[in-house]
């Protein structure tokens, strides 16, 4: 007796394809029935094929079982439909009649149409991520807010944005044209960027977890980067940047789950495969007129990852990437990373010249991050008092254990000032 | 001792029970598999789930039934052979079928006297 193994995540995957497969042949409108079909397809997969063992094309059998339950679904309705509405002409709609909604020359992918789909600017940033996350990653709700930190709740009703507004506005076949799908370039770049960062920034306990997403997002943007409609400078950089923080994650924590400070990771574990992959669609980012924010981040993380050491990092390189950043996205949060980096290249009075007269948007004042490069800088300029005032407020604040461990390492809590 | 064939009969509450996600699904196939070969060789006969909206025969003729409204329905079925009942219940109980919440397997030998 052979046990027939799937490859990993094959049911995930099997669902974002198959949802997306069907709601292109359907129309997006349908989206709910679809995912519903979809979902009892997987079902039967499960109770069908832990008897009778695997069929020869797994895909292939999910796809025959999701169609059929959807046309039943579908045609049901019509049927519904014309008895209250008496013999009224209008059709719902079922697979067979359906408009096609790709046509000769436009995106064919229909994983990557999903993808630009769900990535319309009428639907709220937030509702798109969790949008994404259950129709192309195929994560259930629970497994979505736990990614997210949020409630259920919330991520039912985020996802019930976007799918009411894809039933009212269903992209027609001609609305997703060339052009279109063009426009859309950066919001998708942007959602791949946040679905990434969800992982690679979460302070979720569970490695594995992050790594999950941040692997979800490599996938959906190597599908964008294979497609001449995402093979723009930006989407290229997006992607060098998530390899090369990739390739260092997991070196960010020691044997037992704790966070290591870049300072203090072991840089024989990072994967030089993955560097190695990153600096390759670096290199490509960079034929182009085009920097984008994602090509300074990629910038800062390919001189971490060149750095043979943190003390012989190219810091003058980093604060120039710093510096663009700010210039193209700004923000608070940039600011102060150039601060820490001015601080590792011209010392932390320097450091601290970045910060001198800055007032921090409230979100940043109250969050450890600043007060903990705050106290950080005064140790080492030996101002002792302010550094104290500044390390207990960190210490406060810091979101979780793992947090407050590197904090008291790195501003010596406990230890001599 | 004699090996005895047992009749497990899996129930399960309509609507009981969030549905599983498709990582859930997979990691059900992965243990349902690893079930099956731990107990091969005690499994006559896998079974399977049964089909909603079957029909009740009595002399009379035969009407519809069981209905979905039931409080609880029959799922699915398998023959397992074993030694006693506590060895039958021992390969029910890490069973798939009294995974999912509000699930049960009722065991029951079957009788060749």
């Amino acid at each position: 007796l052979t046990t027939p193994k799937l490859v990993e995540h094959f049911f995930r995957h099997e669902y974002g394809r198959l949802v997306a497969t069907l709601s292109r042949r359907a129309g997006v409108q349908y989206i709910r029935a679809v995912e519903d079909a979809v979902q009892s397809a997987l079902m039967s997969a499960l109770e069908t094929w832990t008897i009778a063992g695997l069929p020869d094309n797994p895909s292939a059998w999910l796809f025959r079982v999701a169609h059929n339950h959807l046309m039943g679904e579908l045609r049901q309705r019509t049927a519904r439909r014309r008895i209250l509405e008496q013999n009224a002409e209008e059709d719902i709609g079922t697979p067979e009649n359906a408009p096609e909604i790709f046509l000769a020359g436009e995106v064919r992918d229909d994983l990557l149409r999903m993808l630009f789909v769900c990535c319309d600017e009428a639907i709220p940033v937030e509702s798109q991520l969790v949008f994404a996350l259950k129709t192309l990653c195929g994560f259930g709700i629970r497994e979505i807010a736990l990614r997210l930190f949020t409630s259920e709740a919330n991520v039912y009703k985020r996802l019930g944005r976007a799918r009411s507004h894809l039933r009212k506005h269903p992209p027609r076949p001609d609305d997703l044209a060339g052009e279109q799908y063009a426009s859309r370039l950066p919001a998708v770049n942007t959602i791949l960027y946040l679905l990434f960062t969800e992982g690679y920034l979460s302070s979720h306990a569970e490695t594995a977890i992050r790594r999950e997403l941040c692997d979800e997002a490599i996938r959906l943007a190597a599908i964008l980067a294979e497609h001449p409609l995402g093979q723009a400078p930006e989407t290229f950089a997006l992607l060098a940047l998530m390899h090369l923080h990739a390739a260092r994650m997991t070196a960010r924590q020691d044997g037992s789950g704790g966070l290591l400070l870049l300072e203090e990771q072991n840089r024989e574990l990072w994967d030089r495969h993955g560097i190695q992959v990153g600096l390759e669609w670096l290199a490509k980012s960079a034929q182009g007129d085009s920097f984008s924010r994602y090509h300074a981040e990629a910038g800062i993380a390919a001189e971490h990852c060149l750095a043979p050491s943190f003390k012989d990092t190219r810091w003058e390189k980093v604060v120039e990437c710093y510096s663009l950043l700010e210039r193209i996205a700004p923000s608070a949060i940039h600011k102060l990373n150039r601060a820490v980096a001015v601080a590792e290249w011209q010392g932390p009075a320097a450091g601290l010249d970045v910060l001198d007269g800055f007032e921090p948007p409230t979100w940043l004042a109250g969050s450890y991050l600043w007060t903990a490069v705050l106290a950080d800088l005064h140790r080492r300029c030996g101002n002792a008092q302010t550094a104290k005032r500044y390390r207990d407020v960190a210490f406060e604040s810091a979101p979780t254990p793992a947090v407050k461990a590197v904090l008291q390492r790195r501003l010596r809590i406990g230890g001599p000032a | 001792m004699p090996k005895r064939n047992y009749l497990c009969i899996q129930r399960s509450q309509p609507g009981k029970g969030e549905k599983p996600s498709p990582a859930q699904m997979q990691e059900m196939y992965a243990k349902f598999n690893a079930w099956k070969q731990k107990f091969q060789e005690k499994i006559v006969d896998m079974g399977g789930k049964l089909k909603g909206g079957g029909k009740i025969v009595t002399s009379e003729g035969a009407t519809d039934g069981p209905f979905v409204e039931a409080k609880e329905v029959i799922g699915g079925y398998m023959i397992v052979s074993a030694e006693s009942m506590e060895e039958a219940i021992e390969v029910v109980r890490q069973s798939p079928g009294v995974w999912m919440p509000g699930s049960s397997v009722e065991v029951r030998e079957i009788s060749t006297s």
